[in-house]
């Protein structure tokens, strides 16, 4: 035990001696692990962010985390494909099994229609108490108020869509739409609210009215479209998702999020790969420095080397001591690394606009912000894939030279 | 010193440590061949999806009413626009020029009704200007003159649960705010696969719709589309000098009509180049790494040259030299190893999983193949190599500060 | 276990395109205890010699015995252990740790061996006394001059008491008084330690202390007498 602690300690001085030997090759090889470190999180952090955000707008536009649904209402949004509002073991799933918010929805093809313009929206019938955390409209009313009871007559809509209907506050416009039986259902409503989105595509075509007075309009008395509910974190809604499956009845579909929207799903499920593989490619265009760095140092000390096996160094000592120093090189650099990402990364909190690209943003789903998002995740997986992936590239350069034959390496000039 | 020497000189001096300049070239040829997968591919999709979005129905060009393209109002109309149409395909001696006119219409089946885009069109001309026509899955598209006709995208037919031969009313409001009503039969359903078209896209024939909205001859857009995508520019100035006299038409390039197209391939653009960047700055400091070292362990052979009588210069251009020796190998077989991957993925395409679902998004198929060209082979190696030439000054100029004596004392 | 039995030793050694016979059918014994001159010009095959008493090279063909042990059969590693307990060595330039001092040098081996830090300690820095290094211990060896290096490396050579030191023309690069006093050193700890010394060297000063010198040429021992 005293022997190991004591051979640790002897290789440690080596290492951490030899390291600063050539102050400037290790200043120049912690400069680019530093900078590719840097990289790996810096660059991980803002596609996170751009992606949580894509997702979370598209799961805010679903919306919800897990849609209780006629099976053939994704495919064929009608008000034929209706279901009864939840009772019996589904309302007691709902209530009892800590699922945070849960809702009723109405949605329905509409046309909207005001004095000088008519489009196609999808009319979307909402209980103002959820709505909060289900769509986030609420918070992102520009004029006027939103919905606030299920028996609200009033009607929000897009900014977007009141310019192109040129209709404005306290308008009135009429909506247009089918009841099951295939009757004209026509009501007229005052606008009561405008709300912003971030997506250009929402506000245009998503308008809010309050479920009660929609079930009126639309003769659905008792029945709704979807139930929608919202957990605590969508990256994890599988055992809430059973738990409500098993307590739905029979002849109902229902879906969580990702299967909803697989576009969604894939953007989720690759980000982990992009991250994996941007880390990776930044190491190995740093592995070859790394690798060229060894092999100097130990092409320096070819005599050195060829002593300590001499004076009775056995070879795998030797590996090891190698191996230290490359670890501390790593471990500098990796510090200096996080470091830099942290500092850079801090100022960005407050999100970094890409607001000249917003249309852009928009059409892959993103918001014209970009708030990095710095996991736990991805600083490790950088951290472990650096050390594990150095240490491996190590192995070869530390190898040969203790295979060094200690005649030929002590007669080195 | 002559070239000549100067260059066999740098040459040896390299293979000295043949290991450390391998090491070097490495990381050069692996950011070179990566840059050139990478860009290619970029470009390849980029490409793609310009062609496939403009393609299926914006076309490269628009002429409009120039409050149109702001406010698609069925008022900012132009006037006489199978006249105008006509004047084009002459004057550019092309064909592949359209009028189109659209309004918003309610449609109602038997069971249901939607709102939706209706558009009348030149059947004869539209098939040249967007895929559309010839992604019609059942059915057939319109024929010249067919009043009444009326061809729909695949998920409003479903939504509206009818099919070919079945018979569609739509209500409007026509281009005097009266009443546009009309019976149509359903002759063909089109898929183009992209969710805005196939669900809210109906067209009809154009001299219908401008009888049935009372538009008498007017119309929405001239939809030009370019023989190729590198025309476009020429085109648009052409169009523009046939158009300077009238005030009332604009003249729409493609990134005006599709900003979103043109913003998402600039987002992608721009966290591409970072990622670049930082791959040719990594390789700088390996060159930086390695010319320092190579420079320092030659101090003593330095003052001795020095002592002989070789200025600094000469000796900083031997040190450049070298690096670019190592550039150019690096450049040329990093070129090399981008090419052969890029041959190859041009044979069998490039995808990774969950692609489709990405390319659906982004109007793309669902195997990419790379572009090809001088930019996309030549960019990411010429910035390596311009990384590595600045990394190398550092190292060469320090050469200046070096007096004989000293140097030839170091060990 | 410090008798050295070396039988029908060969090793040659390429040069470009020519074969060099370093030992050409050596057979030598070397009793414990013993100090011992190898001379004769260079390429005689003293240095090859030694580096196969010492385990760094392995003969082409012949066994070495050192005790009951056949080092000429061992693997790398037992072989580095056998070096590390039983032989020190002293080469003709140094071979000092650079990034080590004087001291650090010094307790080097023990520290592979595991000598706890307090023995450690105080050994080293009696050894480094007793060569006359004292106030020096903290000093790098760029820092010491070459005498003072050569007495750094004998300290390490004989800090541990092996029971066999092989130096290698330890005198070449030092001055008349500084090559006596390391002899003198080397006298002082065969007698009382009963070190055996193997002494490869062509330095006439150096064979004057010798108890037996054994003549090398070609790769042949051509005369073996006692002093």
């Amino acid at each position: 035990m005293t022997r190991l602690f004591s051979q640790f300690k002897t290789i440690l001085t080596l290492s951490w001696r030899n390291l600063w030997r050539n102050h400037r090759r290790t200043g120049i090889m912690l400069g680019a692990i530093s900078v590719g470190v840097w990289a790996m999180i810096f660059m991980t952090a803002l596609m996170r962010g751009m992606v949580d955000d894509m997702l979370n707008q598209g799961i805010s536009n679903l919306p919800g985390h897990i849609q209780i649904q006629h099976p053939e209402f994704l495919d064929d949004p009608s008000v034929v494909n209706s279901i009864d509002e939840p009772r019996g073991d589904l309302l007691a799933a709902l209530e009892n099994n800590g699922v945070r918010v849960w809702a009723n929805r109405i949605k329905v093809p509409a046309v909207i229609m005001s004095e000088r313009e008519s489009r196609g929206i999808n009319l979307i019938g909402i209980e103002p108490v959820s709505e909060a955390d289900i769509s986030g409209v609420p918070a992102r009313i520009s004029k006027g108020r939103f919905l606030e009871s299920n028996q609200d007559k009033g009607l929000v809509i897009g900014a977007k869509l009141a310019e192109r209907l040129e209709t404005r506050l306290g308008k009135r416009v009429v909506i247009t739409s089918q009841d099951p039986d295939n009757n004209l259902a026509e009501r007229g409503f005052r606008v009561i609210g405008i709300y912003r989105a971030e997506l250009a595509a929402q506000e245009e075509s998503n308008v809010y009215a309050a479920r009660g007075t929609l079930q009126d309009l639309l003769k659905i008395e008792g029945r709704v479209s979807q139930i929608v509910l919202v957990d605590d974190d969508y990256r994890n809604v599988e055992s809430l998702y059973r738990r409500v499956a098993a307590a739905t009845p029979a002849g109902l579909e229902v879906k969580p999020w990702y299967e909803i929207d697989t576009y969604l799903a894939v953007m989720f499920n690759m980000m982990d790969g992009f991250v994996l593989i941007w880390v990776i490619i930044i190491f190995l265009a740093l592995s070859f420095g790394l690798v060229n760095t060894l092999v100097m140092a130990i092409f320096e000390r070819v005599r050195e080397i060829g002593l300590i096996q001499a004076l009775g160094m056995r070879p795998g000592l030797i590996v090891y001591q190698i191996l230290l120093e490359s670890l501390m090189l790593l471990l500098i650099g990796l510090i200096v690394g996080n470091m830099l990402a942290l500092v850079t990364i801090k100022p960005l909190e407050d999100g970094l606009d890409v607001s000249v690209v917003a249309e852009g943003m928009a059409m892959m789903g993103a918001g014209s912000v970009i708030y990095p998002s710095l996991t736990l995740y991805d600083v490790v997986l950088a951290n472990v894939v650096v050390i594990l992936l150095g240490i491996l590239t190590s192995i070869l350069p530390a190898w040969r030279a203790s295979r060094l034959d200690p005649v030929r390496a002590l007669n080195t000039h | 010193m002559l070239v000549d020497v100067g260059l066999r000189l740098a040459w040896r001096n390299l293979w000295r440590h043949w290991r450390r300049t391998w090491l070097t070239v490495g990381a050069m040829i692996f950011s070179n061949g990566l840059l050139i997968f990478a860009m290619s591919l970029q470009f390849g999709s980029y490409d793609m999806m310009i062609d496939n979005s403009l393609h299926a129905y914006s076309g490269h060009l628009q002429l409009q009413h120039p409050r149109y393209l702001d406010e698609p109002k069925m008022r900012y109309a132009l006037d006489n626009v199978a006249a105008i149409a006509e004047r084009l395909r002459r004057e550019l001696s092309l064909d592949s020029i359209s009028a189109r006119a659209a309004g918003f219409a309610l449609a109602s089946s038997e069971e249901r009704s939607y709102g939706l885009q209706i558009v009348g069109v030149d059947p004869v001309h539209e098939p040249l200007v967007s895929t559309l026509p010839g992604l019609v899955k059942q059915g057939r598209y319109l024929k010249p003159g067919a009043a009444g006709e009326i061809v729909i995208g695949a998920v409003l037919a479903r939504n509206l649960k009818i099919s070919v031969g079945d018979e569609l009313t739509f209500l409007g409001s026509g281009f005097d705010d009266s009443f546009a009503a009309g019976i149509v039969t359903v002759v063909g359903i089109f898929e183009s696969g992209m969710a805005d078209l196939d669900r809210a896209l109906a067209q009809v024939e154009l001299g219908y719709f401008q009888d049935v909205f009372a538009m008498q001859d007017r119309g929405h857009s001239l939809i030009v589309r370019a023989r190729n995508i590198d025309d476009v520019e020429s085109l648009q100035a052409q169009v523009k000098a046939l158009l300077e006299s009238n005030q009332d038409i604009s003249l729409r390039h493609w990134e005006e009509l599709q900003p979103g197209l043109r913003q998402a391939i600039q987002a992608d653009m721009a966290s591409n180049s970072f990622m670049y960047v930082v791959l040719v700055v990594l390789v700088a400091f390996s060159v930086l790494n390695t010319q320092l070292m190579s420079v320092l362990e030659r101090t003593r052979e330095f003052g001795t040259m020095m002592a002989l009588g070789l200025q600094p210069a000469r000796l900083s251009r031997l040190v450049m030299l070298e690096t670019a020796l190592m550039t150019a190998l690096g450049l040329v077989l990093g070129i090399a190893v981008g090419l052969v991957v890029n041959l190859y993925l041009s044979r069998v395409g490039f995808s990774y999983p969950g692609m489709d679902e990405v390319a659906l998004k982004f109007n793309l198929p669902e195997r990419i193949y790379p572009a090809i060209s001088l930019a996309s082979m030549t960019l990411g190696p010429a910035a390596v190599a311009i990384g590595s030439l600045l990394a190398a000054l550092y190292p060469a100029l320090r050469l200046y500060l070096l007096t004989p004596i000293e140097a030839m004392r170091a060990v | 276990m410090s008798s050295i039995r070396c039988r029908q030793l060969c090793k040659t050694f390429k040069q470009g395109d020519e074969i060099i016979t370093g030992l050409d059918h050596v057979d030598i014994d070397i009793e414990e205890g013993e100090f011992v001159c190898l001379s004769g010009p260079s390429g005689s095959g003293k240095t090859t010699l030694l580096n196969a008493i010492g385990g760094l090279d392995t003969p082409d063909s012949g066994e070495i015995h050192m005790g009951d042990i056949r080092i000429d059969r061992l693997e790398r590693g037992p072989l580095a252990d056998m070096r590390l307990h039983h032989i020190g060595f002293v080469f003709q330039s140094y071979n000092l740790i650079p990034v080590l001092s004087a001291r650090e040098n010094v307790e080097f081996v023990m520290q592979v061996q595991g000598v706890p830090a307090a023995q450690r300690s105080r050994k080293s820095l009696e050894i480094l006394r007793e060569v006359g290094l004292e106030g020096m211990e903290n000093r790098r060896p760029a820092q010491l001059s070459g005498g003072q290096q050569q007495r750094v490396a004998v300290a390490r050579a004989i800090v541990t008491h092996p029971d066999l030191v092989l130096a290698d023309e330890p005198t070449a690069n030092l001055d008349s008084v500084a090559a006596s006093h390391l002899m003198d050193l080397f006298v002082e700890l065969n007698q009382h330690h009963r070190i055996t010394f193997v002494i490869a060297t062509h330095d006439k000063r150096v064979m004057s202390y010798a108890r037996r010198l054994i003549k090398m040429q070609d790769g042949k021992i051509i005369s073996d007498e006692p002093q």
